[in-house]
C-alpha cells in the first residue's frame, strides 16, 4: 500500500487539546479512516499549530480526500513518498 | 453422522435465515475444496427448518456440458407453478428472471444451489440477477462452491466480483482440527495425528478411511474410495461402475435397466454406503467417490458404459432426458450418429436460455463428429458456432470459425452467405482492433452482396460500413452508406437493421455538428425500446450519451444517462452499464464534481475484464482528476490509458487522453511534451471536424506558447479566449456548467477576475492552479490573502455551496420551497434558483431523486 504525506492548513490554528477529550477525537478519526481503508501513522506539526504534515497509508489519494471529507479535515497538498534514511544508504 | 466443528457456521446461516424470514433476503456463498463438508453442513441447515418452511435444491451438473438452467430446472420442479411451468416451456429469460425474484418475495424458502463451480452460464447469469435483487425478497439463497478450481478468470469468479457490491456472503469452510479426527477415530486402531496430517483434515477423506476399515492410511482419497468398493462383490462393483458412468443423480428405472439381474447387487452398494437412494434416484455418497471409481475405468470399458447408458436413456418408456445428458453420453461412447441427432438441439436450447458458453461447447463437440455432417452442415454448424463464441466474448475463436465457413460456402457456391460472413469477419476484426482489416472486410462484404438481390445481409452489410465509418469519425461515408441501410431495412421491414443504421447515421451526423442526428438516433431508440431490442436500446443509450458530454450538452448528457443505468441495470446489460457509467463519470469531472468522478472512475478501474472502450475513459478520467487536483498516481493511469487509446485509432478514446496529458505536462511547466500532445489531439479532431476537439487541441498549443489561428470550426469558448476576450470566454463556460474551464479563462483577466478564479478553484480543491493564482497575485503586488482555504470551504461531495446543502437538508425533511424559505429567511424564488443548481449539479429531474442522492452521497447525515 503506498505511503503519502498529507499537508494541511489551519488558518485558526489546530485545536486538539492534549488530553482525554484530544485522544477522543484523535480516535474518533482513526475510526471513520477505517472505512476507506486508511491508517493515519502519525503528524507533524508547525508551532504556531497552523500547518500540520500527515503520513499516511491508503490505497489512493481519493480514499485520502474521502476519509479527510468525512473527518471534516482540509486537504492542500498530498504526495506519494517513500522512507530515505541517511544513515542507510546504499 | 454428526456435524463436527460447524455450530458457527450453521448459527450464521440460521441467523440469516431468521433475517430473510424477517423480509430481507440474502445470498451466502459456501466455499471450500471437494470433500471438506459444503453438503453436509447445507443439509443440517435444511434439517434445521421448520416444516412450514419450504427448501428448494438444485444442482449444478458434472457433466461435460452442463444443462442450461440445471439447477433452475430443480428448483422449479419443487417450487412448482408458475416458475415451473415458465421453465419448461424455455419461456423468454426475463419472463424466468422476474419469476424467480417473485416466487423468493412471495414466501420465505431456503434455496439451496450446489456445485456452483460447474454451473453452466445461464444459471450464473440468473444467479446474477437475483443477488442483486435478493435483499428484497423473503428468502435465503445459498451456494456451495469448491473454491479451489476456481482460476482468476472462472465466470463464478467473476460473479462473485459482480456481487460484491451487492452484498454477497462468502462462508469459507475449514478442515477439521486434530480433536474433531481423534473424536472421529474413537478406539479405532489408527494413529489420529498421522490420519489428520494425510487427510489435511477433509472430513470426507477422514471419514472414507474410517469406513474402509483396517489399519492403514492411503495415499489419497481416491485410494480410499477404491479400497472401501473393493471390499464388494463382483457384481456390485459393476453396479457401482454403472452408477459412476450415468451419474451423478442415476433414476432407479435407469439403473435397474442397466443392472438388469443384478438387483442385490444394487443392495449390496447401498449397505456398504457408497450408493444412497433418495426419492426414486441413487446417488454417491460424495461426488469424489464417483470420480474415483470413474478414474479407474479401463477408456474401453468407459465408452461400452456411455454406449449402454446412452440406449438406456433412449429406450421406449423411459422418461425423457435432458438433451445435454444424451450429448454427454452420447459423446463419450465415440457414437457420431447420437451425436449429430442431439447436439444441435442441446446447442439451440442453451443459446435460447442465454447459456451461450454451454451452446459453443455443444457445437464443438458436434464439429469434433464432423465426418458425420455434408459440407452445408459443416458451415452452418461452424458459423453457429462461431456466433456462439461471439458472444462469450471469444473472439479468436469466433474469426478461425468465420474463416472456414467463409471457405465451406465458397466451396458451395453460396454467395449470400459469404457476402454474410465477409460482414461478420470485419466486426470481429474491428473487435480485435484490427481497423483496416475490418474495413476491407466490410468493403468485401458489400461488393459480394451488391450484385445479388437486395436483401437483410445486403442492409446489414451497409448498416456494419457505416458503423466502421462513423467511429473513425468519417461522418460523410457513414450518412451515405447508414442511409442506403436504412432504406433497405425499411424496404425489407428489418426492424434490428433499422434500429442499427439509425443509430449510426444519427450519432455521427450529430458529431458532424448536424441538429438532426438528435432525432435519428432518438428514433432509434425508440425503435429498439418498442420491439425489447435490449442491445440496441443500450447502444442507443450510450450513444445519445457520449454525444451528450462531447458536445457538452449536459442536461441531455444526464437524462439519456440516467434513464440508460437504470434500463440497462433492469436487464443486466453489463457492458453498457459500464461504457455509461464511464461517461458519467467524465460528466461529473467536466462539471466541477471531481469526487464524484473520481469515485466512479475508480471503481470501473478496479473492475476486471472491464473492455477497453469504457476502461479508456475511466482511466483518463480519474487521471485528470488527480492532474487538476495535484494528486500522485495519474501519469501511471494516462500512460495506460495512452496505450489502449492509440490502439483504437478512434478520436472518442484518443481526444480526452492527449489533453489530459497536455493539461498534466503544461502544469509540470514541460512545453514541450504539451506542444506534442496537443498536436496530436489537434491533428486528429482536425480529420475528424469535431469542434470541441478542435478548440482543445488548439487550445493546449497556444497555452504551449505556438501561435495559433483561432477561429472557423472551433469551439466558441475557446475562440473566445485565444483572442483574448477572457470575460466572454468565462461567461460561456459559466453557462455550459464547466467551473474549472471557467476558472482558467478568469486567470488571463485583471486582479479582480484572478481573485474570483482562487475562488473557483479553491472551492474545487485545484491545488496546482490555486499556487499559480497566486503567485501571479503576489508578482502584482496584492497582499494579504489567506494562507489557504478553510476547512468549511472544501469541496461538498458534488460540488454544492454550503447554501445548497442547507436547502437539500430541508428538502430532505420534506420541506417545500415556501417552508425551506422561511426556515433560511429566503424568498421562495431565491429557493427555486438553489433548487435549480442542486437538481444540475446532482445530475437529477425530480425533488424525489435529489433527496436520494443527497442521502446517497451522505450529504444529508452529514448536515444533520
Amino acid at each position: 500500500m503506498p505511503r503519502y504525506l498529507v499537508e494541511r492548513t489551519f488558518p485558526d490554528g489546530l485545536g486538539l487539546p492534549a488530553n482525554a477529550e484530544g485522544a477522543q477525537a484523535c480516535l474518533g478519526v482513526v475510526g471513520k479512516n477505517l472505512k476507506e481503508g486508511v491508517t493515519w501513522v502519525h503528524s507533524y506539526c508547525t508551532p504556531d499549530r497552523k500547518k500540520t504534515f500527515c503520513v499516511y497509508d491508503g490505497p489512493s489519494p481519493e480514499s485520502i480526500r474521502v476519509a479527510a471529507q468525512a473527518n471534516g479535515l482540509p486537504v492542500d497538498r498530498i504526495s506519494e513518498v517513500r522512507v530515505l534514511d541517511p544513515y542507510f544508504l546504499h | 453422522m454428526t456435524l463436527l466443528e460447524r455450530d458457527e457456521a450453521l448459527a450464521q446461516l440460521q441467523v440469516l435465515m431468521a433475517r430473510a424470514c424477517g423480509g430481507t433476503g440474502a445470498l451466502v456463498v459456501v466455499e471450500g475444496e471437494a470433500g471438506i463438508g459444503k453438503s453436509a453442513l447445507l443439509r443440517a441447515l435444511a434439517d434445521a427448518q421448520p416444516a412450514a418452511t419450504p427448501v428448494w435444491w438444485g444442482l449444478c451438473d458434472a457433466l461435460q456440458t452442463p444443462r442450461p438452467l440445471g439447477p433452475w430446472l430443480d428448483v422449479a420442479e419443487q417450487a412448482g407453478d408458475p416458475l415451473r411451468a415458465l421453465l419448461v416451456t424455455d419461456a423468454p429469460r426475463p419472463r424466468v428472471f422476474a419469476a424467480c425474484v417473485d416466487q423468493l418475495g412471495a414466501q420465505s424458502a431456503l434455496v439451496i444451489i450446489e456445485d456452483l463451480h460447474w454451473a453452466d452460464e445461464a444459471t450464473l447469469d440468473l444467479l446474477r440477477h437475483l443477488g442483486r435483487r435478493i435483499a428484497r425478497t423473503r428468502s435465503l439463497l445459498v451456494a456451495s462452491c469448491r473454491d479451489d478450481e476456481l482460476g482468476p478468470t472462472h465466470p463464478v469468479r467473476v460473479l462473485l466480483g459482480d456481487l460484491a457490491t451487492a452484498g454477497v456472503q462468502r462462508l469459507a469452510l475449514r478442515p477439521l482440527s486434530i480433536d474433531a479426527v481423534r473424536q472421529l477415530v474413537a478406539d479405532r486402531p489408527l494413529d489420529a495425528l498421522a490420519l489428520h496430517q494425510a487427510t489435511g483434515g477433509n472430513p470426507f477423506f477422514v471419514t472414507e478411511v474410517l469406513a474402509a476399515g483396517g489399519s492403514r492410511i492411503p495415499a489419497s482419497v481416491r485410494d480410499a474410495v477404491l479400497s472401501r468398493s473393493a471390499r464388494l462383490s463382483a457384481s456390485a462393483r459393476a453396479v457401482l461402475e454403472m452408477a459412476a458412468v450415468a451419474g451423478p443423480r442415476v433414476e432407479a428405472g435407469l439403473l435397474d435397466e442397466l443392472a438388469a439381474a443384478e438387483a442385490a447387487a444394487v443392495d449390496d452398494c447401498l449397505r456398504s454406503g457408497i450408493l444412497t437412494a433418495e426419492a426414486q434416484t441413487f446417488v454417491f455418497r460424495h461426488e469424489l467417490a464417483r470420480q474415483a471409481v470413474l478414474e479407474s475405468l479401463a477408456p474401453t470399458r468407459l465408452r461400452v458404459l456411455h454406449r449402454l447408458t446412452l440406449q438406456a436413456l433412449q429406450a421406449d418408456g423411459a422418461p425423457p432426458p435432458s438433451l445435454a445428458r444424451l450429448v454427454h453420453h452420447a459423446a463419450q461412447a465415440g457414437d457420431s450418429e447420437a451425436v449429430r441427432l442431439h447436439a444441435p438441439a442441446a446447442a439451440q436450447q442453451a443459446a435460447r436460455q442465454g447459456a451461450h458458453r454451454e451452446a459453443a461447447a455443444h457445437y464443438a463437440t458436434l464439429l469434433a463428429f464432423s465426418s458425420a455432417l455434408d459440407a452445408a452442415q459443416r458451415a452452418q454448424f461452424t458459423e453457429a458456432h462461431a456466433y456462439e463464441c461471439y458472444l462469450v466474448g471469444d473472439i479468436a475463436s469466433a474469426v478461425a470459425g468465420r474463416e472456414a465457413a467463409l471457405g465451406l460456402w465458397r466451396r458451395l457456391g453460396r454467395r449470400d452467405r459469404e457476402g454474410d460472413t465477409l460482414r461478420w469477419l470485419s466486426r470481429l476484426h474491428w473487435f480485435l482492433g484490427h481497423g483496416e482489416l475490418a474495413r476491407r472486410h466490410a468493403q468485401a462484404a458489400i461488393d459480394t452482396l451488391e450484385p445479388l438481390p437486395a436483401s437483410s445481409e445486403l442492409a446489414m452489410a451497409c448498416s456494419n460500413a457505416a458503423q466502421l465509418a462513423m467511429l473513425a469519425d468519417n461522418a460523410a461515408a457513414a450518412v451515405s452508406w447508414g442511409e442506403r441501410a436504412i432504406a433497405l431495412a425499411e424496404a425489407l421491414g428489418a426492424t434490428e437493421i433499422l434500429a442499427h443504421a439509425l443509430n449510426n447515421v444519427g450519432t455521427a451526423r450529430i458529431r458532424d455538428s448536424d441538429e438532426a442526428g438528435w432525432r435519428l438516433l432518438e428514433r432509434s431508440l425508440q425503435i429498439a425500446l418498442a420491439h425489447d431490442l435490449e442491445e440496441h436500446a443500450g447502444r442507443a443509450y450510450a450513444n445519445l450519451t457520449s454525444c451528450g458530454v462531447e458536445l457538452r450538452d449536459y442536461a441531455a448528457a444526464w437524462r439519456y444517462c440516467n434513464d440508460g443505468i437504470a434500463y440497462c441495470l433492469e436487464r443486466d446489460l453489463d457492458a453498457w452499464t459500464f461504457y455509461l457509467m464511464a461517461w458519467r463519470a467524465r460528466a461529473h469531472y467536466e462539471q466541477g464534481r471531481w469526487s464524484a468522478a473520481a469515485a466512479e472512475a475508480a471503481g470501473l478501474v478496479q473492475r476486471a475484464g472491464l473492455p477497453n472502450v469504457s476502461r479508456i475513459p475511466a482511466l483518463v478520467t480519474l487521471g485528470a482528476v488527480r492532474v487538476r487536483r495535484g494528486d500522485p498516481g495519474a501519469h501511471e493511469l494516462l500512460d495506460e490509458a495512452r496505450t489502449l487509446a492509440l490502439d483504437t485509432g478512434e478520436l472518442q478514446r484518443i481526444g480526452p487522453m492527449v489533453v489530459a496529458r497536455a493539461e498534466a505536462a503544461w502544469l509540470a511547466g514541460d512545453l514541450e511534451a504539451c506542444t506534442t500532445e496537443a498536436q496530436m489531439g489537434a491533428d486528429l479532431a482536425e480529420r475528424c471536424r469535431m469542434p470541441w476537439a478542435i478548440g482543445e487541441g488548439t487550445f493546449w498549443l497556444w497555452r504551449a506558447g505556438r501561435s495559433v489561428t483561432p477561429g472557423d470550426g472551433m469551439a466558441r469558448p475557446y475562440v473566445l479566449q485565444m483572442r483574448g476576450d477572457w470575460r466572454a470566454a468565462a461567461e460561456a463556460w459559466c453557462a455550459l456548467g464547466c467551473p474549472y474551464e471557467q476558472a482558467r479563462a478568469l486567470t488571463d483577466g485583471d486582479e479582480g477576475a484572478l481573485r474570483e478564479a482562487l475562488a473557483i478553484f479553491e472551492s474545487l480543491g485545484a491545488a496546482p492552479m490555486i499556487e499559480r493564482v497566486r503567485r501571479s497575485l503576489r508578482v502584482a503586488g496584492v497582499r494579504g490573502l489567506p494562507r489557504g482555504p478553510r476547512a468549511t470551504t472544501q469541496e461538498h461531495p458534488a460540488g454544492l455551496t454550503l447554501k445548497e446543502v442547507q436547502v437539500l437538508a430541508l428538502l430532505a425533511q420534506g420541506l417545500r420551497s415556501r417552508e425551506i424559505g422561511e426556515r433560511l429567511s429566503r424568498s421562495t424564488r431565491t429557493v427555486d434558483h438553489h433548487l435549480a443548481s442542486i437538481f444540475v449539479k446532482l445530475g437529477v429531474a425530480t425533488r424525489a431523486e435529489a433527496v436520494s442522492a443527497a442521502h446517497r452521497l451522505g450529504l444529508v447525515q452529514a448536515t444533520g
